[in-house]
């Protein structure tokens, strides 16, 4: 678990100059709710936003928020996410834990800050706990741009 | 869900309107801290500790976050949850709490204050949390710390008209549910956590205000519905799948910013 995330570059394929973008989503896939809720700040292309860094920067892009499950309340194994596929006839609901995917609509943001002649884009995430002295609460597999037009 | 599409039958089928706690009348409101209060009393499987505790604590953890029944499976939950408020108290219904309004107050007055009009504990401040319902070490009280430092802001309605926009059922509840979160996370305390956030009686007018927004878009995408593969899925624990949720006129219920009314012929 971390506070902050920094993306590498993210490639960006071809775009025409004169596309316009209809929707811009970033996608996180694997993110983790077991802990503590908070909200999760997204910037582009500013690998130096911090907790410090405001809503209203130019390089702000959105967030999303993680409604926590707060931990784990059962004995041991409860929480622990099955990573074997499901039995086809196992037809109970899947585990409560198993890790979220998040779409954040940067629409706007993507316009603003990513020319289309822009050939790569950082990502930077900043998990916030309110009213928290840490804020480690921030763990996902992938960050995934989606641009429709 | 099936008992309310069959309220045609012995009784009569008459509509019940959630309202904005903030334009609820004296009576009204006094009605409905009446059936909290009746309801936190009773410590059977009709009680507020026992709904309170079907969402999250004591285990299993029923509700449906980050997946795709999560606006049926909570709609179906303040269904089940109203009709045993109507138990105590018949015709009453849940109150929303419009967080797009009036930030700089806060949480509404009426589930702030230490007492209710006529002097007695008010209920919708606060519960108390049974052991079964809270962690090790916590609070045997819901607490609430709202808009803490770093906490995200309340929605506005500029917020919810983006979300409304959306056309695609599933694409609109991904980012209704995101909003959802936040006020969770603004809110703070007991109600900033999955596993005992329904036991502060915030909680149910968060969510009602949520159902009302898919009343709201449902209103505006008329047809758009949820995807034929997920309409036969059951809600646990509750009887009933999400075809069953579709209809809040069916459920026997409507949202309505104002209700008025005169005397008829009689």
């Amino acid at each position: 678990m971390v506070d902050r995330y920094v993306s590498d570059a993210i490639d960006l394929p071809e775009r025409e100059a004169d596309a316009d973008v209809e929707r811009a989503d970033l996608v996180f896939y694997g993110v983790d709710h077991s802990g503590a809720s908070y909200e999760a700040r997204i910037f582009i292309n500013a690998p130096d936003a911090d907790a410090a860094t405001p809503r209203d920067d130019a390089h702000y892009a959105g967030s999303f928020c993680i409604f926590g499950h707060g931990g784990c309340f059962g004995d041991a194994g409860h929480c622990d996410v099955p990573t074997e596929p499901a039995d086809p006839f196992d037809v109970r609901p899947p585990h409560q834990l198993v890790p979220a995917a998040k779409t954040v609509i940067v629409t706007d943001a993507f316009k603003r800050l990513v020319a289309p002649s822009d050939e790569t884009m950082t990502v930077t995430v900043v998990a916030v706990v309110p009213g928290a002295s840490t804020h480690d609460v921030l763990s996902f597999d992938t960050v995934r741009l989606l641009t429709y037009g | 869900m099936a008992v309310a599409h069959a309220a045609g039958g012995h009784r009569s089928a008459r509509l019940r309107h959630r309202r904005n706690v903030r334009t609820l009348t004296p009576g009204q409101l006094a009605s409905f801290r009446n059936a909290i209060t009746a309801s936190q009393a009773i410590k059977d499987d009709r009680g507020y500790l026992r709904w309170a505790g079907i969402h999250g604590l004591p285990l299993p953890i029923s509700c449906t976050h980050n997946s795709e029944l999560f606006l049926p499976w909570h709609r179906a939950y303040l269904y089940f949850f109203e009709k045993s408020l109507q138990d105590r108290v018949p015709g009453v219904t849940l109150p929303w709490w419009n967080w797009t309004m009036r930030h700089g107050e806060g949480l509404p007055p009426a589930y702030k204050a230490v007492k209710s009009a006529d002097g007695t504990p008010n209920p919708l401040r606060g519960s108390p949390i049974p052991p079964a319902g809270r962690g090790p070490g916590g609070p045997s009280r819901t607490t609430r710390n709202p808009g803490a430092s770093g906490a995200p802001p309340l929605p506005t309605l500029a917020d919810v008209n983006r979300v409304l926009a959306l056309s695609d059922f599933l694409d609109f509840q991904s980012q209704l549910e995101d909003i959802h979160n936040g006020v969770h996370v603004w809110v703070g305390g007991t109600m900033g956590s999955i596993a005992t956030s329904a036991f502060d009686p915030i909680f149910w007018a968060h969510h009602t205000m949520i159902d009302r927004i898919w009343r709201l878009w449902q209103l505006r995408h008329t047809g758009s519905r949820p995807p034929r593969a997920l309409l036969g899925r059951a809600l646990a624990p509750f009887p009933g799948t999400v075809r069953d949720t579709l209809s809040t006129t069916a459920l026997g219920y409507d949202y309505a910013v104002t209700t008025s009314a005169a005397k008829g012929t009689g």
